[in-house]
């Protein structure tokens, strides 16, 4: 994750970035997410709650999956040239989930100097359930890879 | 709540980035990047320091006394029935840890709609990151949803 040997002229549109595949979700995660994020709502926490808010238990925070989504970003284009980062929480993740963040190089364009790519990010369950679709945008140095 | 209030403040708060807090919030995640907690690492980056991740601004909404709950309830929604539909952060600067960041949180959409599963009560917030040099370092915009369903939620 330290070396980022890329530039605008060496992605391709259709790159794709390496694959993620984090540890099963779990309730201590949770827990501890809640603690670091600050968000408390009990709906990530207590099973009671997300049963009666109609998720039949607790849920994931959906920040959590986008931090997820962030550190597959950020293994791939150096924090410095991420210039957006987008999301859509599309389903709840449940603790023992596991999940894969995939994503792809959707465009490249010049703006007001910067050679920006789009991509698009995904994260997906064990089975194929979309839990969160977004995109980012990029800024890298011109020249050869 | 009443078109009036959309574009304008609704709060305002300061927090104080600290180390521990983004060792925390990246141990939470499992983000095992360097860059978050090795200053040594950071530096070989060209970062002055380490420096928070991309989603960091939860924290700093979340921890700096701005109290979502209460919130929530002031505009007449069910804590319960709100899950997080979107989120966007667009970055400016780096931020870290010492660095003062202020915030200026504006409601910029409110509307309710009919939806698949019943009625969603979509409320858009923009928040603007400030840092103590008076740089914008970051804009966040979210969208919560209040899903209103018969047999469930806390009303």
């Amino acid at each position: 994750m330290t070396e980022h040997k890329f530039s605008f002229d060496g992605v391709m549109l259709g790159d794709t970035l390496p694959p993620l595949v984090k540890e099963a979700v779990s309730r201590i995660q949770l827990v501890r997410y809640a603690g670091a994020s600050g968000d408390f709502n009990p709906l990530h926490t207590v099973t009671a709650i997300g049963e009666k808010a109609g998720f039949g238990g607790v849920i994931a925070h959906g920040m959590l999956i986008m931090g997820f989504a962030a550190e597959a970003i950020a293994n791939w284009v150096p924090n410095r040239c991420l210039r957006r980062f987008g999301v859509r929480f599309v389903g709840p993740t449940r603790p023992g989930d596991v999940i894969t963040i995939t994503g792809r190089v959707a465009a490249k364009r010049i703006d007001n100097g910067e050679n920006l790519i789009s991509c698009e990010v995904t994260a997906t369950d064990q089975n194929g359930e979309i839990k969160l679709a977004g995109s980012f945008d990029a800024a890298l140095p011109a020249g050869r890879a | 709540m009443a078109d009036e209030n959309i574009n304008t403040a609704v709060a305002e708060y300061s927090y104080t980035v600290e180390r521990g807090k983004i060792r925390e919030f990246t141990l939470a995640i499992g983000d095992p990047n360097p860059i978050y907690t090795d200053a040594q690492e950071a530096l070989s980056h060209g970062y002055q320091d380490i420096i928070v991740p991309p989603t960091f601004g939860i924290v700093i909404d979340l921890w700096s006394g701005y109290d979502f709950w209460a919130q929530t309830l002031a505009m007449g929604m069910d804590p319960f029935m709100i899950i997080h539909g979107e989120q966007e952060y667009e970055y400016y600067g780096p931020v870290y840890p010492g660095d003062r960041i202020t915030v200026v949180s504006r409601l910029v959409g409110d509307e309710t709609k009919e939806g698949r599963t019943g009625t969603m009560r979509m409320v858009r917030v923009e928040n603007i990151y400030t840092n103590q040099h008076g740089e914008k370092v970051m804009v966040g915009r979210s969208t919560r949803i209040e899903r209103k369903q018969e047999g469930v939620g806390a009303k």
